[in-house]
């Protein structure tokens, strides 16, 4: 049997989420009436075991376990439970939270470890790019002339009329210092160092 | 006796001051002597217990003989025994005494005797000071015409009418359409708190209806809207518009032969836009009046009615006509109207004819509705195999468009409807989609019923509705089994929300009543004064107020007509301190008329005026008046500025004084710390004043110039001019910062009765304040 | 209805549209040029971080930063109205905005982050943007001016079937601020109409992603395609030929994928996949390769043109050949 032990902060959780700089002021987490309406139209939900509605209901449980839930990580990030909760809360705002916090608590890093490269291209030229590993399944599943489209995107920009798109020195200088002294450098790195 | 009068002769007024003794409550903890050797009046009396029979012939006696033109009685609180005093001062006019309150906000909340009859002396002195300015009264009685009008002819307006009328008051009931009866006569069956069956709701209301027409205490006037409202002192002169009908109401015999010959069909609002009518029509078969009407909309004026009509009842030049008329009181019944499901597209409505409203279901399964009660589905005329009910549609829905509220029906009228279908279609499949049945008291017995007769209900909220080869697929998330479903139907109802009527809104802005957020029609007091809007005289009742069903709309109309009967029968008595014009001051510029959240001040015959009974005298049109053209009868500048003087004239020079201006609220909260004897700083002298709007600038200024340390202002927030003081007491700070006054020398309190020891502790918490800021005048003053 | 602006716009460079599809900007910037909406392009623009955002790889005090350095680059070149290409950019800057607007806490440890790079002058004041009338995604603008561009309209494209696939982080996200729409989008249907061209309008589906959910096209191609096959196979049930976009990330999903899905399930999607933009100026007589750029796509265009009245010098297969081979 579960029990609702006595506890000083049995509202942690909500508040933790609450008070991360991603949450909107207007974050309606405690009106939630469990209704299920996010999970009705929510593409993970009908595709995985994700379920929005139970992810906010474990939230407002205090249910710590829901930060290393593998389901958290099958939102696709399209705000449609967003646009029509009845209760002013939103789910996929709530996901990405959690998932930050499972990053830090670094069980999440493994799951975001591939995308590193984006992270990398950003740094030095201020645009981020589709990781490699991930390019090359594109490359399979798109075909031969996606990989001619990249090798030839420089003279159909120009063809186009189209400037150059990446960045000057000088700007991907500021990039570079910004994402320093962001501390996102720091985060990169310690994300590519976390164990599979 | 004229102010000029009074200012002439009050320092030749013979005062009484009665001192008691209240047993020991007073006399205990005051030194009795000096207080009676510290204040000046003409009678200094002291006696054990005032309130006594005997204490009454003290008073009396000394009047009489005295010929005292004025009394102070000093002792317990004017909340418990004003109204006593106020009767043993005859043969003096009642408010020519003044209370001075040393038990409760003195002798209870300071056990130092020193300090506590110094406090005294200063209380009573106030006293003195205020009743010299007091002039004889008399309570304003209103009386209001024995007329009304009653705004919406659905079940609410009938209702209010019908008891209007039986109670002897003449009742116009104005209605827009061209019939009386509004939702009512829509819904065929009815649900009722007790019973478990549904109830035919035309038997119930015909009666009613037929009551109506023929009581003569009521004129129903259909087709017709209001188009402007006038407040004249008590009275609403009204102007009304009648749309033609073009059709001679005496003459025609509803026949019908007019609407066969009718070659213009229209969409049939009777049946939800289900079926057609004609341009000419009768709304119903049992609409009242019982009359063909023409739309005017429609109508082509080809003349084939006239042709057929045998009773030469039509007369298409008919125009429009303007009514103007004089009520005492009007009721707002105006209803509601359905959501706009435009809103929530992904429902499908619109898209697909067998998606429908319950109120669409309601005409379907009528008897009088387009399939004459058999339930059949619009798109093949068949029985649908399964029928889902989707609840919450727009209502407690924060997304733009949706309704906050719940729409407090629309679980009954599902499970009625389910109920009905499985009574008649057992075989038909009902499936009710829900977030949370509300079915409060006795319909609990009703939502048993329908899980009984076999309805489904599945727990969650659908996102949308899809149609995939004539079927429709609901699609939610069954939140008990955690789990995402489809559910295939062949009939889909909304239960949709409730809103305000057009009417409702158009009406109330004719009438300048307040709306609430959700724009239904405001009640003055949400909890403790329903029915009654801000304006005093006009009355709110049926869904124009709220969402609710026909039981409680005919509760509302019984109390809104039951509120107009007491305006008219038993008049009012108020006491009389309310806002007086001086004419020769005021320029007619309207500010006190737009700051008057009461809707107290109106012009007439271009005067200024103020209803006695509207007015509540918090004098925040004192702030507005540029002329000083207005006062308030009981709080005079004189009045208030002389009690200042008196509490803080005898005031030594290392003595802390600190002014609490307080509301009723505030001053029963003072009265309750001395009640449960909780100590208050020796420095507090409570004055008080009906609405901290009244204080402005010269009244603390005058305080600190007298020796004030410092000043409390305590208000209780929930009334309708709270937001305004707020607003003012930043410009009070100001200007005691414009006079070298640190404004941390006044303090603003929300003040509510049971939190007595919070206003306790505001008191201390402020004293020790104003002493570590010093007396005032020094340093940091300036 | 929020003003929508015709100048001082700074058009808000996309990744996306950088490498996929740069034709939707050339596009953006034909129709701009033809009716007269004054815009600026800067090449010290970075990137929104976006898809690393929703990778989960950014944070959002560095997505923040970055926001003010791109508000720095908008407001001193005058050009304060920011004009997306992609949906994803146009809610990144919304939100971005109004944390640095709401959020003292978060403003004061952008500028830190700023001075300490040494880049001082791009310290965020708050209010120095507006979430509602400095950020607007192209489709907006295109709206705004859709009586305008019917009055350019020069290649007949009224005889395809057309739907629209409205992009979930213009809709969804900010949608207090979304116009025409956001259960029910039209704001791209409404362009077309104005063109005196008719939609199928709403569909089933008309409102759900395209699949793409960021990681999941990666990570869990499976779930990820099989939301879009749902959503084509409901288009290709309603015999829809043109499916518009007003995100690069959603059309790449679609026109990239396409064939792909084609192949596993057996059946062909008679769908092509055009940015409005793309359209736009296709109508408008723009050269379907030195404007709108279809060598880039997928799914070719060339059976579409070859439909029109119009004719064109069409490369079909061999687009890419005259270029550098791999």
């Amino acid at each position: 049997m579960k029990t609702i032990k006595l506890d000083k902060n049995p509202l942690k959780l909500v508040k933790d989420v609450l008070n991360d700089l991603k949450a909107s002021p207007d974050l309606g987490i405690y009106k939630c009436v469990q209704c299920g309406m996010c999970a009705s139209i929510c593409p993970g939900a009908s595709q995985t075991e994700y379920d929005p509605r139970d992810m906010i209901r474990r939230v407002l449980e205090n249910d710590e376990t829901i930060i290393d839930d593998e389901t958290i990580w099958d939102c696709f990030s399209c705000y449609t439970c967003n646009s029509i909760c009845p209760s002013g809360n939103n789910a996929s705002e709530v996901n990405q939270i959690l998932r930050q916090m499972s990053i830090e608590k670094g069980e999440g890093a493994q799951k975001i470890k591939d995308f590193c490269a984006y992270g990398d291209s950003f740094m030095e030229m201020g645009i981020g790019s589709i990781p490699n590993e991930f390019f090359n399944v594109m490359v399979k599943d798109v075909g031969n002339k996606y990989m001619d489209l990249k090798v030839n995107i420089e003279d159909i920009r120009t063809d186009l009329g189209l400037g150059n798109y990446i960045l000057p020195k000088e700007s991907t200088d500021e990039i570079e210092a910004i994402l320093d002294n962001s501390g996102f450098k720091v985060r990169l790195e310690k994300i590519k160092r976390c164990k599979k | 006796m004229s102010k000029a009068q009074l200012n002439k002769n009050k320092s030749n007024l013979k005062i009484g001051v009665f001192l008691c003794r209240c047993g020991g409550n007073i006399s205990d903890i005051i030194d009795m002597e000096k207080l009676r050797l510290s204040v000046k009046a003409e009678v200094i009396e002291e006696f054990e217990n005032l309130c006594s029979i005997n204490g009454r012939k003290i008073i009396r006696d000394n009047i009489i003989k005295k010929n005292l033109d004025r009394v102070v009685v000093a002792a317990c609180s004017p909340i418990t025994h004003e109204k006593t005093f106020q009767n043993y001062v005859s043969p003096l006019n009642p408010y020519l005494l003044e209370m001075a309150n040393i038990r409760e906000q003195c002798s209870w909340v300071n056990p130092d005797n020193i300090t506590a009859t110094e406090k005294a002396i200063s209380i009573v002195n106030a006293a003195i000071e205020k009743v010299k300015y007091s002039q004889p009264l008399v309570p304003i009685l209103r009386k209001t015409p024995n007329t009304a009008a009653v705004i919406g002819g659905g079940i609410s307006g009938i209702s209010a009418s019908l008891s209007l009328a039986r109670q002897g008051i003449e009742t116009y009931l104005i209605e827009k359409e061209p019939t009386i009866g509004g939702s009512m006569v829509k819904v065929g069956k009815l649900f009722s708190p007790e019973k478990l069956a549904e109830e035919c709701a035309m038997c119930l209301l015909n009666p009613l209806v037929n009551e109506a027409v023929q009581n003569k205490n009521i004129n129903i006037i259909t087709n017709t809207t209001l188009k402007s409202a006038e407040r004249r002192a008590g009275n609403f002169n009204l102007l009304i518009e009648n749309k033609a009908r073009k059709v001679i109401t005496d003459r025609c015999i509803s026949c019908g032969n007019c609407a066969e010959v009718c070659p213009v069909e229209v969409k049939d609002s009777w049946n939800e836009g289900m079926t057609i009518r004609k341009a000419i029509y009768k709304p119903f078969s049992q609409a009242v009046p019982d009359v063909y009407t023409i739309d005017p909309e429609n109508c082509k004026k080809c003349g084939k009615c006239q042709d057929v009509c045998r009773m030469d009842a039509i007369d298409l030049t008919m125009e429009d006509e303007i009514i103007p008329m004089t009520v005492g009181s009007v009721v707002i019944a105006t209803g509601h109207k359905t959501f706009d499901m435009n809103k929530r597209p992904e429902y499908s409505y619109g898209r697909h004819k067998d998606i429908l409203t319950q109120m669409e279901l309601a005409r379907v399964m009528g008897v009088n509705g387009p399939t004459k009660g058999e339930l059949l589905k619009p798109s093949d005329g068949k029985v649908p195999q399964r029928v889902v009910m989707i609840q919450c549609v727009g209502s407690r829905d924060e997304k733009p468009g949706g309704r906050k509220y719940c729409s407090k029906v629309c679980c009954m009228v599902a499970i009625k409807h389910a109920n009905v279908i499985k009574q008649h279609y057992p075989d038909t499949d009902v499936i009710i989609g829900y977030t949370d049945m509300r079915t409060p008291g006795m319909y609990e017995k009703y939502f048993k019923y329908a899980q009984s007769n076999e309805v489904r209900l599945i727990r969650g909220r659908p996102g949308e509705i899809e149609e995939k080869d004539g079927i429709f697929i609901v699609r939610l998330e069954d939140t008990l089994s955690k789990e995402p479903l489809e559910i295939e139907t062949d009939l889909v109802v909304l239960s949709t929300a409730m809103e305000p009527s057009e009417g409702t809104v158009d009406v109330s802005n004719i009438l300048d009543v307040g709306l609430t957020e959700e724009l239904f029609v405001k009640e003055k007091h949400s909890k403790i004064k329903p029915v009654a809007t801000e304006v005093e005289g006009i009355y709110v009742c049926g869904t124009a107020q709220g969402p609710k069903d026909i039981t409680d709309s005919i509760v509302q109309a019984n109390a809104a007509s039951a509120k107009v009967s007491e305006l008219i029968n038993g008049g009012v008595e108020l006491e009389p301190f309310v806002a007086n014009i001086d004419n020769s001051k005021c320029n007619l510029c309207k500010k006190c008329i737009d700051v008057c959240k009461y809707k107290a001040a109106f012009i007439q015959d271009n005067m200024l005026s103020v209803d006695p009974v509207a007015c509540v005298g918090c004098g925040a049109c004192l702030w507005e008046c540029e002329n000083n053209a207005i006062e308030i009868i009981g709080q005079t500048d004189e009045q208030i500025l002389s009690m200042i003087t008196g509490m803080l004239k005898d005031k030594k020079p290392d003595e802390t004084r600190i002014i609490a201006f307080l509301d009723s609220v505030g001053y029963v909260s003072a009265d309750n710390i001395g009640i449960n004897k909780i100590n208050v700083p020796s420095s507090i002298r409570i004055i008080k004043i009906p609405s901290m709007n009244r204080i402005m600038p010269k009244h603390l200024l005058h305080a600190f110039n007298m020796g004030a340390d410092g000043i409390i202002m305590g208000e209780y927030p929930y009334n309708p001019m709270y937001s305004k003081t707020k607003e003012k007491v930043n410009g009070l700070k100001q200007e005691l910062i414009k006079n070298n006054i640190n404004p941390d020398r006044l303090a603003f309190y929300k003040v509510y009765i049971p939190y007595f020891r919070g206003l306790a502790n505001k008191f201390n918490k402020f004293n020790n304040q104003i002493i570590e800021l010093g007396k005032i005048g020094s340093k940091i003053d300036s | 209805m929020k003003t929508i602006p015709d100048k001082d716009i700074l058009l808000f460079k996309s990744c996306l549209v950088n490498v996929e599809y740069p034709g939707v900007e050339s596009s953006a910037c034909y129709i701009f040029d033809k009716v007269g909406v004054e815009y600026y392009v800067d090449k010290r623009q970075s990137c929104c971080t976006g898809l690393g955002h929703y990778y989960d790889l950014f944070d959002q005090l560095s997505t923040t930063a970055l926001a003010a350095r791109n508000f720095h680059i908008a407001a001193k070149t005058n050009h304060k109205n920011i004009v997306t290409l992609c949906a994803t950019c146009y809610a990144i800057l919304k939100k971005t905005v109004k944390i640095l607007n709401y959020n003292e806490d978060a403003r004061n440890k952008v500028n830190t982050i700023l001075d300490e790079s040494g880049l001082p002058e791009m310290e965020y004041t708050q209010d120095d943007m507006d979430p509602s009338k400095n950020i607007f995604h192209i489709a907006e603008i295109l709206f705004n001016k859709r009586d305008e561009i019917s009055k350019y309209i020069t290649v007949d494209l009224s005889e395809f079937k057309i739907a629209t696939h409205h992009a979930c982080h213009y809709c969804k996200v900010h949608y207090n601020d979304t116009i025409e729409g956001v259960r029910e989008p039209n704001l791209m249907d409404g362009i077309v109409n104005a063109m005196g061209i008719d939609t199928i309008g709403w569909y089933d589906h008309k409102r759900v992603t395209c699949g793409a959910g960021f990681r999941q096209r990666f990570t869990n191609k499976e779930i990820s395609l099989a939301v879009t096959s749902e959503k084509l196979e409901v288009l290709e049930d309603k015999n829809v030929e043109i499916l518009l976009h007003m995100c690069p990330n959603c059309q790449m999903q679609f026109d990239r994928y396409q064939p792909y899905i084609e192949k596993k399930l057996g059946k062909k999607f008679n769908i092509f996949h055009l940015n409005i933009t793309q359209y736009i100026a296709l109508a408008m007589g723009a050269d379907p390769y030195s404007v709108l750029g279809i060598q880039t796509h997928t799914v070719p265009i060339e059976p579409l043109l070859k439909r029109l009245k119009q004719k064109y010098d069409l490369k079909e297969d061999n687009r890419l050949k005259t270029l550098k081979s791999v």
